[in-house]
């Protein structure tokens, strides 16, 4: 086996140091894209469950009641427990620094008396009193100590005065303390900060509220019994396990998001996994007759087909090899992306410092490089091994389809096809559904050659007429070669496909948060107590409300409290909004119920509304009842209406504001949405607010146009990794345009050879292999806007069921499809540069002498 | 020496009580005729430090291992009397902490209540049963030390007979009961003979002394004898904090409501 791979394979790969290449190429482009998103999205829930764990201390328990926090006086209630030797509270906030280039701190609001049972808090400098003597630290609102890691950064020491951008507006504090280097300090990446938890609450606007309180156990008391005494004692409205549960909620809220990820990179593994196909088929046919040569020489099948094999593992090694390293080098970049990507759609600041390599995952990029070669080179091996010596000798008949094999794919075709109509048509199990799409896909591929080498008959006359020597040169090479076109043309069918699908998903997702917004966000002003829209850490009090229904051209006022809750193990959203008051003024249409109904119990307290996508991801259904667990006891109403709503992607619970203070005790506002008089200046509106609170609050004020901007602005962050796929995609396509063309130039130098010599024109040659390149790109053009238009279908399905529950309209993506058509025939054209001028280029003696 | 309940016991908790709520009512007159029995010389040292109110400003002195000292003013106020008394201390100074109040409510049968007042964020905070244990705003007190219990929560022993600044005293052993909660498993009172006076007390976690208590400068102030400094050391730190008290008045005509959490946040 070694023996033949030096002797046969390393030849060839020497003499083919492009195409090899290329298809090495091709694995590490897929291995890279796997190893680089899933290291970028394993570093941010790492670096989440780091700063949690860090800030958790010696704490074993945590209670909390999803974002909205609960009164303080669930702390009495914990600290009752005959299990609890220490419970401590604590409000966690992000504040801005206002230090170029430092971002955000986290700052850790807790209560300095009893919370060194659980942190360690030793000071690097400073007075050790403001640790030891906590009367100074609380008696002064401003006091704050900071971690090491972010002082030393910052040149900060103790005694200096750090602004931070807080509810009352640009703040100075007063540096009473550094904390020693440590695992605390390490927490957010070294830009953390303590505070006391009762200035924090007075600077973040928080009332009497607490976050979570932590808990460290009696000795001898189990962490299941704890947390049923707890949870017996504070209700089901909390949240009592352990603060790893934290990090499982991360990353529950980032499911979709990890979906994503992880479809993006099986589908980079697909495309590496076509180009060896590709390759390796075109290998397979270009060497039939060295093949037929060692089976006369002896050669067994079994020897065949492990040589390819052997030369795919070999490949797919150095392929995954060079994989891991690209993509572990690319990941730090992906981890910043998706950092900044949760900051702005989740709200939750979290940064990767370091890489998280996992040695298992990266062992298992290599394997699934190596698996992905072999399995991709196994039909060519098997065809490899089925070479008839005599036959092979025979040039261009290996390239052409059998009426028999013809026949037997269309059979098959049409055999799966009828099964995945049936798939469809009997949609109700997802496992079905997914067979189906496999089959649809398979469909495809099995009629790809039939349908290529119908498409180029079909074209052939056109190409004809339009340069009768080049052009019908051109048709008859594809014509002739079958075999070796269409699976370049099936590569790039199955890329378009997937650019179709996701282009459409996205234009979809797009066109349903636009018609969403223009009916939700009506209002022409919105007053948020922090710059991004999704950032809860900062809230107003509701007095505010009437201090700016009172400025000079403010029409109205509503009031909406956002907040992420646990609902079924699922962190959703929460929306509480005065409902009566939001009917008049942005009625959302209901999907389910009725209207007028809907809104009148939601107001009356008689019934909530859910979000479309909560409901097909929670099964949920019209007038069904909810249960909500919240601190003050467990809401069930029903279902009085499904609306189409997009605050959240993993769905959206809207009730009344009345209901949401009665049950959180919590009147706290996130967003007031600001309708202007008629005829007042929007402009002078916003002015006189932000004049109204200079110096007071902080205050951020945006137009209806910004907020829809920073909506959408989102919605590009995350699509940004379809337009990676499309990108990849692409380059796919040139990646086998190019592959095939060099194979056909090598395979018909001889042809081109005495074309040359019979007198033929050194830009005939040109032309025809320009022409193929074309006819390629345009036959994959056409079948893969075809097969993108199923698959599109069956993407939507997906989106629909099983990622974000987004019912999306199915809009064929026309402006995408324009793009591509000068894109790929762009790319086909320069793919064939190469390999035409070394047509042109090459000795024509050699050409003659050739096989 | 006459026998009756009094409820204060031989724990770093009474002498905080001591220091901080009714310091000054250690030094009790003398009964009539010593007792040797434990139970009953601990009941006659309260019994003889009874006032129906008491007020006094205290300077508190911090003197950490490496020699520093900082300072604190407080005024201190306490209405009622051992384990059922009221007491609210509020700091003068330094500025920084000028206005913040400490409320203990005692309780015969439980730990006392305690909340803190800050004026500058307007806020009040409980001080939880579990951080009782942690120090009391850097000094060498804990806050358990402000409590005041009753003397049936303790269990006494009498351990001999000794001498504290020259003065014969009885040397008595507390363990509080499997009832009470402390972070002391024992204390050692020494109690003085001529005046029934607290003279020291030696607080031990699994044998280990992690806290001591000396009483001096005892004087007869309105006929209870009281100790006008009282140093208490963390032996672990190293650390140690001197009250001095000034101005020490008893009975002196205090109201109820100004014992309240509201009273606290209105001064």
């Amino acid at each position: 086996m070694f023996i033949l791979l030096r002797l046969i394979s390393w030849p060839y790969f020497r003499k083919h140091v492009l195409r090899t290449a290329l298809t090495t190429a091709g694995i590490v482009l897929g291995v890279a894209v796997f190893v680089g998103m899933h290291t970028a999205n394993q570093s941010v829930l790492f670096a989440f469950s780091h700063t949690v764990d860090r800030i958790a201390g010696k704490t074993e328990l945590q209670v909390s009641a999803g974002e909205t926090g609960f009164d303080e006086a669930v702390l009495d209630k914990v600290q009752s427990a005959s299990s609890v030797r220490v419970a401590v509270p604590v409000i966690e906030a992000i504040a801005d620094t206002k230090l170029k280039g430092q971002g955000n701190l986290l700052v850790l609001g807790v209560d300095m008396t009893g919370d060194r049972s659980l942190r360690d808090y030793d000071l690097e400098s400073g007075e050790d009193a403001v640790i030891d003597d906590p009367l100074v630290f609380l008696a002064q609102p401003d006091s704050i100590i900071l971690a090491k890691e972010f002082a030393d950064k910052n040149g900060i020491a103790v005694g200096s005065r750090v602004t931070l951008g807080t509810a009352e507006g640009d703040k100075a504090f007063a540096v009473r303390g550094v904390m020693k280097s440590s695992g605390l300090t390490s927490a957010f990446g070294g830009n953390l900060a303590i505070m006391d938890i009762y200035a924090a609450q007075k600077m973040f606007g928080r009332g009497r509220m607490f976050d979570r309180i932590d808990v460290a156990l009696k000795p001898n008391r189990t962490l299941a019994d704890a947390e049923q005494e707890i949870t017996a004692i504070v209700g089901p409205g909390f949240q009592v396990e352990p603060p790893s549960g934290r990090g499982q909620q991360f990353e529950a809220m980032l499911a979709a998001y990890s979906m994503m990820v992880g479809i993006s990179s099986l589908f980079a593994l697909f495309i590496g996994m076509f180009i060896i196909y590709n390759s390796f088929s075109i290998a397979v046919t270009q060497r039939r007759s060295e093949i037929g040569i060692l089976r006369a020489l002896g050669a067994t099948r079994r020897q065949i087909r492990w040589l390819f094999l052997g030369e795919s593992a070999v490949t797919g090694l150095v392929g995954s090899i060079g994989g891991v390293l690209f993509g572990v080098l690319i990941a730090r970049g992906i981890a910043a992306s998706i950092g900044t990507l949760i900051a702005d759609v989740y709200g939750v600041a979290q940064h990767a410092d370091e890489l998280a390599t996992n040695p298992a995952l990266l062992a298992l990029a290599l394997a699934i490089g190596v698996g992905t070669s072999i399995v991709a080179a196994a039909i060519p091996a098997r065809n490899a091994a089925r070479v008839d010596p005599v036959q092979a000798l025979q040039k261009g008949k290996y390239q052409v389809l059998s009426a028999g094999e013809s026949r037997t794919r269309a059979v098959a075709a049409a055999i799966c096809g009828v099964i995945s109509i049936g798939c469809l048509l009997a949609a109700n199990s997802r496992p079905i559904f997914y067979v189906g799409y496999v089959l649809a896909i398979l469909v495809a591929l099995l009629l790809g050659p039939l349908l290529s080498l119908a498409l180029a008959k079909a074209i052939r006359p056109v190409l004809k007429w339009a340069r009768p020597v080049e052009g019908a040169l051109a048709a008859d090479s594809l014509i002739q070669a079958p075999r070796r076109t269409s699976a370049s043309v099936a590569a790039l069918m199955l890329s378009l496909a997937l650019v179709i699908a996701f282009a459409g998903m996205a234009r979809a997702s797009y066109d349903s948060i636009i018609t969403w917004m223009e009916t939700a966000l009506n209002p022409e002003l919105f007053i948020l107590p922090s710059q991004s829209v999704v950032s809860r850490t900062i809230r107003f009090p509701s007095s505010m409300a009437a201090e700016v229904a009172a400025i000079p051209g403010v029409e109205h006022v509503q009031m909406v409290r956002d907040a992420r809750i646990v609902f079924r193990k699922t962190p959703v959203m929460l929306v509480a909004v005065e409902v009566n008051n939001i009917a008049k003024t942005a009625r959302l249409p209901p999907v389910a119920g009725n209207p007028d109904e809907m809104y009148r119990k939601a107001a009356a307290g008689e019934g909530l509304m859910v979000s479309d996508n909560l409901a097909q991801l929670q099964h949920l259904s019209l007038g069904e009842t909810l249960e909500i667990p919240a601190p003050e006891g467990v809401i069930r109403l029903p279902i009085v209406g499904i609306v189409v709503d997009y605050s959240d992607q993993q769905g959206t619970i809207l009730m009344d504001r009345g209901l949401f203070a009665r049950y959180w005790k919590d009147d706290s506002v996130n967003i007031f949405r600001i309708y202007v008089k008629q005829g007042a200046p929007i402009a002078d509106v916003r002015q006189r607010i932000l004049e109204q609170y200079a110096g007071q609050r902080q205050v951020f004020v945006l137009t209806n146009d910004e907020l829809k901007r920073y909506i959408l602005k989102v919605t590009d962050q995350w699509f940004g990794l379809t337009s990676v796929q499309i990108a990849v995609a692409v380059l796919v396509a040139i990646l086998g345009i190019v592959n095939t063309l060099t194979v056909s130039i090598t395979d018909r130098r001889r042809e081109l050879g005495v074309l040359q010599a019979v007198g033929g024109l050194h830009r005939q040659i040109r032309g025809t292999i320009w022409i193929e390149a074309l006819s390629i790109g345009t036959l994959g053009l056409v079948l893969g806007f075809a097969l993108g238009a199923i698959n599109l279908y069956y993407i939507l399905q997906i989106v629909h069921h099983d990622i974000a529950g987004m019912r999306l309209d199915y809009v064929f993506p026309i402006s995408t499809v324009f793009a591509l058509v000068p894109t790929i025939l762009g790319a086909a054209f320069v793919a064939a540069i190469w390999p035409a001028e070394s047509a042109v280029h090459g000795s024509l003696v050699e050409a003659l002498e050739y096989e | 020496m006459s026998e009756g309940r009094v409820g204060q016991v031989g724990r770093v908790g009474q002498v905080g009580r001591r220091a901080l709520a009714v310091a000054i009512a250690f030094a009790a007159s003398i009964g009539a005729g010593a007792a040797d029995n434990a139970r009953q010389i601990v009941e006659e040292a309260q019994k003889r430090t009874d006032a129906n109110s008491q007020r006094y400003e205290g300077l508190l002195q911090v003197f950490d291992a490496k020699g520093k000292i900082s300072d604190k003013r407080w005024t201190f106020e306490r209405l009622g009397s051992h384990g059922r008394s009221k007491s609210v201390l509020r700091f003068t100074a330094p500025a920084e902490v000028k206005g913040v109040a400490l409320l203990v409510v005692n309780h015969p049968d439980r730990a006392s209540d305690q909340w803190m007042w800050t004026p500058a964020i307007e806020r009040d905070r409980r001080i939880a049963l579990q951080d009782r244990s942690t120090r009391f705003f850097g000094t060498d007190f804990s806050f358990e030390d402000l409590e005041e219990r009753d003397v049936d929560q303790y269990d006494y022993t009498l351990a001999g007979d000794d001498t504290v600044d020259g003065a014969a005293c009885w040397k008595i052993q507390s363990t509080p009961r499997e009832t009470k909660s402390s972070q002391y498993t024992r204390s050692i009172v020494w109690i003085r003979k001529d005046n029934y006076a607290f003279a020291r007390i030696e607080n031990s976690n699994k044998d280990q002394v992690v806290r001591r208590l000396n009483y001096s400068d005892i004087r007869n102030v309105q006929g209870i004898w009281t100790a006008r400094q009282l140093e208490m050391t963390d032996v672990k730190r190293g650390s140690r904090t001197r009250l001095t008290l000034d101005r020490l008045e008893y009975n002196v005509p205090l109201k109820d409501e100004d014992f309240t959490l509201q009273a606290i946040r209105r001064q």
